[in-house]
């Protein structure tokens, strides 16, 4: 019989064969009792056949009436006997409690992570931007010759509206902080301005009120606000009757005319939107304002057109304004860059490589399922063998091993799908590190539908390699061995699945290895300021109180002062940007004398206004020259500035930058270099930046810092109280350690790490829990030859290296091939690293020696129960 | 079809059926036993071709009135066993009460003296 059709069993038996068999025993039956009675062989059966009658009509109309009814099993009857396959199994798990907890916690942490991972892959990568058509959607930018890109001035938004061609829709934004009275205590809310028709270009709904009217987009127009989702019901308890009520904004008053539907958002957090005012500059023929880049522009891909097409039509555009308005326009022009790939681009990768670690944490779940039904298997060899002995065909009993599975798979996955949805919810309340769309994650259908493939395909993964092996061949010759003899070369599976646990382990123990040394390194970076014993907070001025610069400026020194006479202050210093915080805002930037840059180098650099004591208060040095004084800092003052050390290499050639004179807004004289400080992320390098005099650039929003003896929570409130002194309605924003900074920059980082670690973590338990599963049943197999050596002389410690001997040869074997594997793979790691390679030899080392050391542990146990074993009382027993 | 049961008494070719209901009521057995039970309790009625007893089983399962399964006989050989299912008894308590109702007729009817001013 060809070796497929053994296979046919599965699907039922075959009618012909189970007719004959059944006829075939009543004549039998019959011959014997006819033979009793006395007569020869030959006529008992002539009798008995004389007594049955018909013989081959009877046959065919039993064969016809099988076949029929096998044809007519509807897909119910189907349903029928698979659901009593399935409460069967249900039965007999019951009967070996611990077996099927064991398993079904095991399935069931391996399906719980490896669901509430695809949440959020499904939700961040596949569900994607909740915009309408947002596969068409494209982030405009304004290109410069180095090909940075950045935001677009209003003139230049209106321009490519004007002319672009490959777009069915161009609209704006930007973002911006407001305080916010009317409310409760006045406080700082994240806002968002947007174009006339940004909404509708989004498909952005309202759940409550109306969107914004065209005719609110004007200067001086009705003041007017729509409330973010989560923001409306964090901060009004998702109270309808917010539509009309008014609030101040900026110290103007504004009327509530909506709330955005649920999860809508444009990536970063959002409290307010409210329109852009469409001034003067809102024109394209406008040539004031045309390097003010302040909004980030959408623009909507006509259907059928691609990001090339675009690109050209933009780079058209570009070329006509370069000639239109060449003292703004010189040398830049525009470029797109799908919106989705913005926004979720980073977290791509990161999120692929989380998925795959789940799913190697499953496959090792699955192993160590595989390797206990394998052991169970082994252990019902006799139940099998005698309904192999009772008729029950090869298939069926594959059958049943695989419903058994089955029903695990399905428990573990119903147990995992709750599991996950625990993790999903606490890890949106977390928030633990800006994953972007981390709001909208959830265990929905899409997710559990997943869930229940994954069980499913486990089930059958882990289930029908040891139901074809426990089935295998001489289950017949095992009965008549009174049960004793090989268990059909099972051991020799569950070694391979121990390897394959092992080699899994290593790839995720390394991958967890590179992360957590990658993070220590990254939180050993000297980031050019000392966090400890300093708190920063931020204040931004606003509304008619603060309309003109004298003002604020005044206020600022004002609040300073106030601080500086706290108790325990030892420096204060307001700055338009912190450490950690962002590079601060682009000027124009040359060296007074120095040739001009070539075309792939910007002529500008971030430039950040500070308070002459911004350097001590942060904990930074300066290098070289002095630091700025209170002289500096003032608006009649000849103009200075500091840099730091990037700049000097960037700009100063001969590394002597302090004396020289450069043109940042104005022209300065370079008084100072100070050490770098990171800007964008401890783990990216500080690019070049100039530090002005606050007078001299000053800032609407600034950050305080403040440096004392106090505790943090002194400081805090003795802070409070000194803004609050100066200026009631002004709130206090962000009120933290510095520290904090540091964490806020490290929390992807850590979270991925942690993550991987957690995973990693598991692997190897169920990697040592496999091993010493097979371990134990090994030494339980082995007992009579164990006690026949013992007997014959050798002593407990020869017994104890022989199991472990053992247990370290599929260790050994699982750690080379997973060190390969880990080799192969870490690659994909290679981005989210920092001062480590994926060959780092240290984690390569130290997970080998970790797993070394868990098999030695693992078979520990075994071992010294197989070599405290009497060997009388082993031998006796059998 | 079933062929005509030449030397049994026609009376059985509709009552197969329910003679084999009766038989499985002791509990699940094979069509040897089946055979066996029928020609003990009808003093062997079936004596020649009792491999009818096949054909109306294999009918009584397509109509889910009995199921079978595949076990040990008495000897370890391998036998189909057939059980009723609970369909198949209520079937037989059906069946037997009109069988009774029949024969109490017909026996009533032997014993009945003529119609009066006949």
């Amino acid at each position: 019989m060809p070796r497929w059709t053994r296979f046919r069993q599965l699907w039922g038996p075959d009618p012909r064969s189970d007719v004959d068999d059944e006829l075939q025993f009543h004549l039998e039956m019959r011959t014997a009792e006819y033979l009793e009675r006395g007569a020869s062989p030959d006529r008992a059966r002539e009798l008995a056949r004389q007594r049955f009658g018909e013989f081959d009509g009877t046959r065919a109309t039993c064969v016809d009436i099988s076949k029929r009814r096998r044809r007519h099993m509807k897909m119910s009857d189907w349903m029928r006997e698979f659901l009593q396959d399935l409460t069967h199994a249900a039965r007999t798990l019951r009967r070996t409690p611990g077996f099927a907890v064991a398993a079904i916690a095991t399935l069931a942490l391996g399906i719980g992570a490896t669901t509430a991972v695809f949440s959020v892959v499904h939700a961040v990568l596949i569900e994607g931007l909740p915009y309408r058509h947002a596969d068409r959607l494209y982030r405009v930018g304004t290109l410069y010759p180095d090909g940075t890109s950045y935001s677009l001035s209003a003139p230049d938004f209106m321009s490519v509206k004007a002319l672009a061609q490959s777009v069915d829709g161009v609209e704006a934004y930007a973002r911006g902080l407001y305080t916010m009275a009317g409310s409760g205590e006045p406080r700082e809310v994240r806002g968002i301005r947007v174009s006339r028709g940004l909404f509708e270009l989004l498909g952005f709904g309202t759940s409550l009120g109306r969107p914004f009217a065209p005719g609110e987009h004007v200067p001086d127009g009705p003041g007017v606000v729509v409330l973010d989702h989560g923001f409306w019901t964090r901060e009004f308890g998702a109270d309808p009757a917010v539509i009309g009520r008014r609030v101040q904004l900026a110290g103007e008053p504004r009327t509530i005319v909506g709330v955005l539907a649920p999860h809508l958002t444009l990536g970063e957090p959002c409290d307010i939107y409210v329109p852009i005012p469409y001034g003067p500059t809102f024109d394209a023929h406008a040539t004031r304002g045309r390097r003010n880049e302040f909004l980030r522009v959408i623009g909507r891909a006509a259907p059928g057109v691609g990001a090339q097409a675009i690109n050209a039509d933009l780079a058209r555009i570009g070329q006509q304004l370069q000639q239109q308005f060449p003292d703004t326009n010189g040398r830049l022009t525009f470029n797109v860059r799908p919106e989705a790939e913005l926004l979720v681009g980073e977290t791509r990768r990161p999120l692929l490589v989380m998925l795959g670690a789940v799913a190697l944490v499953l496959l090792a779940a699955c192993a160590n399922v595989a390797s206990l039904m394998l052991t169970r298997g082994s252990a019902r060899r006799t139940e099998l063998a005698v309904r192999a002995a009772l008729g029950a065909g090869r298939g069926r009993l594959v059958r049943q091993l695989v419903a058994e599975a089955l029903v695990l798979g399905l428990g573990g996955g119903l147990a995992g799908v709750a599991l996950a949805d625990v993790a999903v919810r606490l890890l949106v309340w977390a928030q633990p590190a800006d994953v972007p769309l981390l709001e909208a994650v959830a265990v929905n259908g899409a997710v559990v539908a997943f869930a229940f493939v994954c069980s499913a395909l486990t089930a059958l993964l882990f289930g029908i390699v040891p139901a074809i092996q426990s089935t295998g061949g001489g289950l017949l010759r095992y009965v008549h061995a009174g049960g004793r003899g090989g268990d059909g070369g099972g051991h020799r599976l569950r070694g391979a699945l121990v390897v394959a646990e092992t080699a899994l382990a290593v790839v995720l123990l390394v991958g967890a290895g590179l992360l957590v040394r990658s993070f220590s390194a990254l939180t050993r970076v000297d980031a050019g300021f000392v966090p400890d014993h300093a708190v920063s907070f931020r204040v931004t001025f606003q509304g008619p109180a603060y309309a003109e610069r004298p003002a604020f400026v005044g206020r600022t020194g004002l609040i300073l002062e106030r601080l500086r006479g706290l108790p325990g202050v030892t420096a204060v210093a307001a700055t338009s940007e912190l450490p950690l915080g962002g590079r601060g805002s682009m000027i124009g930037f040359a060296v007074v004398g120095a040739p001009p840059p070539p075309d792939n180098v910007n002529a500008e650099i971030a430039a950040v206004g500070v308070t002459p004591d911004y350097i001590r208060a942060i904990g930074g040095a300066v290098l070289q020259g002095r630091g700025l004084t209170a002289d500096d800092d003032r608006a009649d003052a000849a103009p200075v500035a500091l840099v730091n050390e990037a700049a000097v290499r960037q700009w100063f050639p001969d590394g002597s930058a302090v004396g020289k004179r450069v043109d940042a807004d104005t022209t300065r004289e370079i008084v100072g270099v100070i050490a770098d400080v990171r800007q964008e992320g401890m783990g990216q390098p500080a690019l070049p930046q100039i530090y002005a005099p606050m007078a001299t650039m000053p800032s609407r929003s600034v950050r305080v810092v403040v440096r004392s003896t106090s505790d943090t929570a002194a400081i805090s409130s003795a802070i409070r109280h000194a803004v609050a002194d100066v200026d009631r309605a002004l709130p206090v924003a962000e009120l933290a350690p510095l520290e904090t900074l540091i964490a806020t920059s490290l929390a992807r980082p850590r979270f991925y790490t942690t993550v991987l670690t957690a995973f990693a973590a598991s692997a190897l338990l169920l990697a040592a829990v496999g091993l010493f599963g097979v371990l134990s049943y090994s030494v339980l197999q082995r007992r009579r030859e164990i006690g026949v050596r013992l007997a014959l002389g050798a002593r407990g410690a020869q017994v104890t290296r022989m199991v472990v001997g053992a247990a370290l040869q599929l260790v050994g074997l699982g750690v080379a091939i997973g060190l390969l594997a880990a080799l192969a793979a870490g690659r994909v790691l290679e981005r989210q690293l920092f001062e480590v390679r994926p060959a780092d030899p240290v984690t390569l080392g130290l997970v080998a020696a970790v797993l070394v050391a868990t098999g030695i542990a693992a078979s520990y146990l075994p071992a010294r129960r197989a070599s405290s074993l009497d060997p009388g009382t082993v031998l006796r027993e059998s | 079809m079933g062929r005509p049961l030449t030397d049994s008494p026609d009376i059985l070719r509709g009552t197969l059926d329910l003679l084999v209901l009766k038989a499985l009521s002791w509990g699940p057995t094979h069509g040897y036993g089946v055979a066996r039970w029928v020609e003990v309790a009808t003093g062997d009625a079936l004596a020649v071709g009792e491999g009818t007893l096949y054909p109306a089983l294999h009918r009584l399962e397509e109509r889910g009135l009995i199921a079978s399964s595949w076990g040990a006989s008495e000897n370890n050989r391998r036998a189909k066993y057939y059980q009723l299912t609970p369909t198949g008894r209520a079937r037989l308590r059906v069946e037997a009460a009109n069988w009774r109702r029949y024969a109490a007729a017909i026996f009533a009817a032997l014993d009945a003296p003529p119609l009066p001013g006949n």
